[in-house]
């Protein structure tokens, strides 16, 4: 099992910086990194990933040059592009496409994108190898969360794990402040999304101690951790410094 | 119709609108849906509303004749609707009170709201105080402190005033912080959206709650005029007094006119004006005509009105536009506060800074060989007197 999913966001602290990011979470043993795209207006995200990506925009991290950077990289995990729907639409799916080509981005996690308001766009990225990963969140019905799981369909045991997992968010609301997350509703939703899917699932959404991540690797998921990293690494904190104790399981 | 919702939720050829919301709101929209549809359909709902809108917003709202004015500029007869003589002051509260009981009805004792000019957050106010609603409003920095006194009244009312510093502290950013506040509280609160936009069902709800504005102008001067008018002219922000006038004239011959936000300037960042350099695009939930860069990142927006500072025009009357139902124009911030000043010394009426863009287009409309005209007046202009004063040196 994938033992943590973690967070990085484009352009923060810089583009220059990203390479090595990639090379030593590879190097850490990670199937797969999530990696935001920075927008302008972040609706699901909390403070510390609006602040991220307002610095990195300002910083000029746009989606073209954020694109153009993973270009020809190798040395990564596999990328699950973390976006809001506009600056996708704007670029068109052609356009992406040609982009996304010679990057190690293999899926797309499309934050206000429900399945089936731009039906032709998702299918068109998909059979290019793109497809959009299923969100479950805890308002998400068990039928709902069947029909997004079918229509986002696994594509089976020999696709890699960024094309497969299903991101359940642990709780309402947005992203980051994990103080005094409750793990016991999580905990029952895991087990109740796992009667009903055989494919991997990432728990994300207020996780960062060592402790929860671990309790979520033990409900047979991987945690994903975002904001907590996110902060540290523009703190100047390095990537296997701050995943270290994170990805400890036997304390 | 993957997710299930059951009103049509696109709009025009180009089929604007839709639900691009994140997963978390998806079920409270599809329930939001369900109970504003059975609430329609429920004789109770519909007769508390219309008491509501009775005794306690004040309506029917007058149709007024601007003899005066309409001499001054050419014009044969001009009309106002008078919005601006609602409770708490503007348009706003017809949604806001009906959302008010809809969330009552569902249970929901927690309204969010976002704010721009003030005149949705103090309409939502006061009518979570009547219906005994806790109230949160979210408002940009830079709104609290051009409006100052709708801030004021809205904490009179009960509501906390979140301020929102992100940004350019205006309205757009004031829904972000409303959309994240409800995905964190939407198991037990109802985001009272103000205007004709965001995810589906909100924009074909506030427009539902809107068109009583112009179901009642359009009786008022058949009554009072013994007939229709040549024009009908309001402004427009998100869209939701321009729906509510216009959309009950779609029917008739005669030219609809919505106006923009001109701001001062016609380059990217100085105006509001989405017909003029707005591209299709996605933000607060739809798609529709956005003022946006070449990255599709939300550009700024200028317009001394903030009401109409926002860079989405609604979805459907976007749609109404493209689909050559509603022409549009643009009123600049000097236009406005001059076509202000003409309505006060005419007519003894204070328009708000928003209404006074409608306002601005009269002598163009009488250039054109217009007669009679139908201005919607969305809202009296108390709140804009710090800027009518330090702009007009009073």
């Amino acid at each position: 099992m994938n033992p943590l999913l973690p967070f990085l966001m484009a352009g923060d602290p810089s583009l220059e910086a990203l390479p090595g990011l990639l090379s030593d979470a590879k190097a850490l043993g990670l199937e797969a990194v999530e990696l935001g795209l920075p927008h302008s207006d972040p609706i699901a995200d909390g403070p510390v990933l609006q602040a991220a990506a307002h610095r990195a925009i300002q910083r000029g991290a746009t989606p073209l040059r954020v694109l153009q950077s993973l270009a020809g990289i190798t040395d990564s995990p596999d990328v699950v592009l973390f976006t809001y729907l506009n600056p996708l639409l704007q670029l068109g799916a052609a356009e992406l496409k040609r982009l996304l080509a010679p990057t190690p981005v293999r899926a797309l996690l499309v934050v206000d994108l429900p399945f089936g308001e731009e039906p032709a766009f998702e299918m068109d990225l998909r059979v290019a190898g793109y497809p959009m990963v299923p969100l479950l969140a805890p308002t998400t019905t068990l039928g709902r969360a069947r029909q997004i799981l079918a229509e986002r369909p696994d594509p089976g045991e020999g696709a890699p794990y960024a094309q497969r997992f299903a991101y359940v968010v642990a709780r309402l609301g947005v992203t980051g402040s994990g103080q005094g997350l409750d793990l016991k509703p999580i905990s029952e939703r895991v087990a109740d999304l796992l009667q009903l899917t055989s494919r991997p699932l990432a728990v994300g959404f207020g996780l960062s101690d060592p402790s929860s991540l671990r309790a979520i690797r033990r409900l047979g998921a991987t945690p994903v951790i975002g904001s907590a990293l996110v902060q540290e690494l523009a703190a100047g904190r390095n990537l296997r410094e701050a995943l270290a104790d994170r990805l400890v399981d036997d304390l | 119709m993957t997710l299930g919702f059951t009103l049509p939720d696109r709009f025009g050829s180009q089929a604007l609108g839709g639900c691009y919301a994140p997963e978390t709101l998806v079920q409270p929209l599809l329930d939001l849906e369900a109970a504003f549809r059975s609430a329609l359909m429920d004789p109770a709902y519909m007769a508390e509303l219309k008491g509501e809108l009775r005794h306690f917003v004040g309506r029917p709202t007058p149709l007024t004749p601007a003899p005066r004015l309409a001499a001054q500029l050419g014009l044969k007869v001009l009309f106002l609707k008078r919005e601006d003589l609602t409770h708490t002051g503007a348009h706003k509260i017809n949604n806001a009170l009906a959302q008010a009981l809809l969330a009552k009805r569902m249970g929901k004792h927690e309204i969010i709201a976002e704010t721009g000019a003030g005149q949705h957050g103090v309409a939502t106010a006061a009518a979570c105080a009547r219906l005994g609603l806790s109230c949160t409003v979210y408002m940009g920095v830079t709104d609290m402190a051009r409006q100052a006194p709708n801030v004021a009244r809205m904490r009179l009312f009960g509501a906390k005033v979140e301020p929102v510093e992100a940004g350019q502290g205006t309205l757009k950013e004031a829904v972000n912080e409303a959309l994240r506040a409800w995905a964190a509280r939407c198991d037990r609160a109802h985001y009272i959206l103000g205007s004709a936009l965001g995810p589906h069902p909100f924009p074909t709800l506030v427009r539902t709650f809107q068109t009583v504005i112009g179901e009642e102008a359009r009786a008022q001067i058949l009554e009072q005029a013994g007939a229709l008018p040549e024009v009908v002219i309001a402004c427009a922000g998100g869209g939701s007094n321009g729906l509510g006038l216009l959309v009950p004239f779609l029917g008739d011959r005669l030219q609809r006119i919505a106006v923009e936000a001109g701001g001062h300037g016609p380059d990217l960042g100085e105006h509001a004006a989405r017909l003029d350099g707005g591209r299709m695009g996605v933000l607060h939930g739809c798609k529709t005509l956005l003022l946006q860069d070449d990255h599709g990142h939300t550009a700024e927006t200028a317009s001394i009105s903030a009401g109409l500072d926002y860079p989405a025009l609604g979805p459907e009357l976007a749609a109404l536009i493209l689909d050559d139902k509603v022409e549009v124009r643009r009123a600049s911030d000097e236009e406005a506060l001059t076509a202000a000043r003409l309505l006060c010394q005419a007519e003894g009426i204070l328009p708000a800074l928003e209404s006074s863009h409608a306002l601005a287009l009269l002598p163009t409309l009488a250039a054109e060989g217009a007669a009679t005209v139908l201005l919607g007046l969305s809202g009296r202009g108390d709140k804009d007197l710090s800027t009518y004063q330090s702009r007009s040196g009073l």
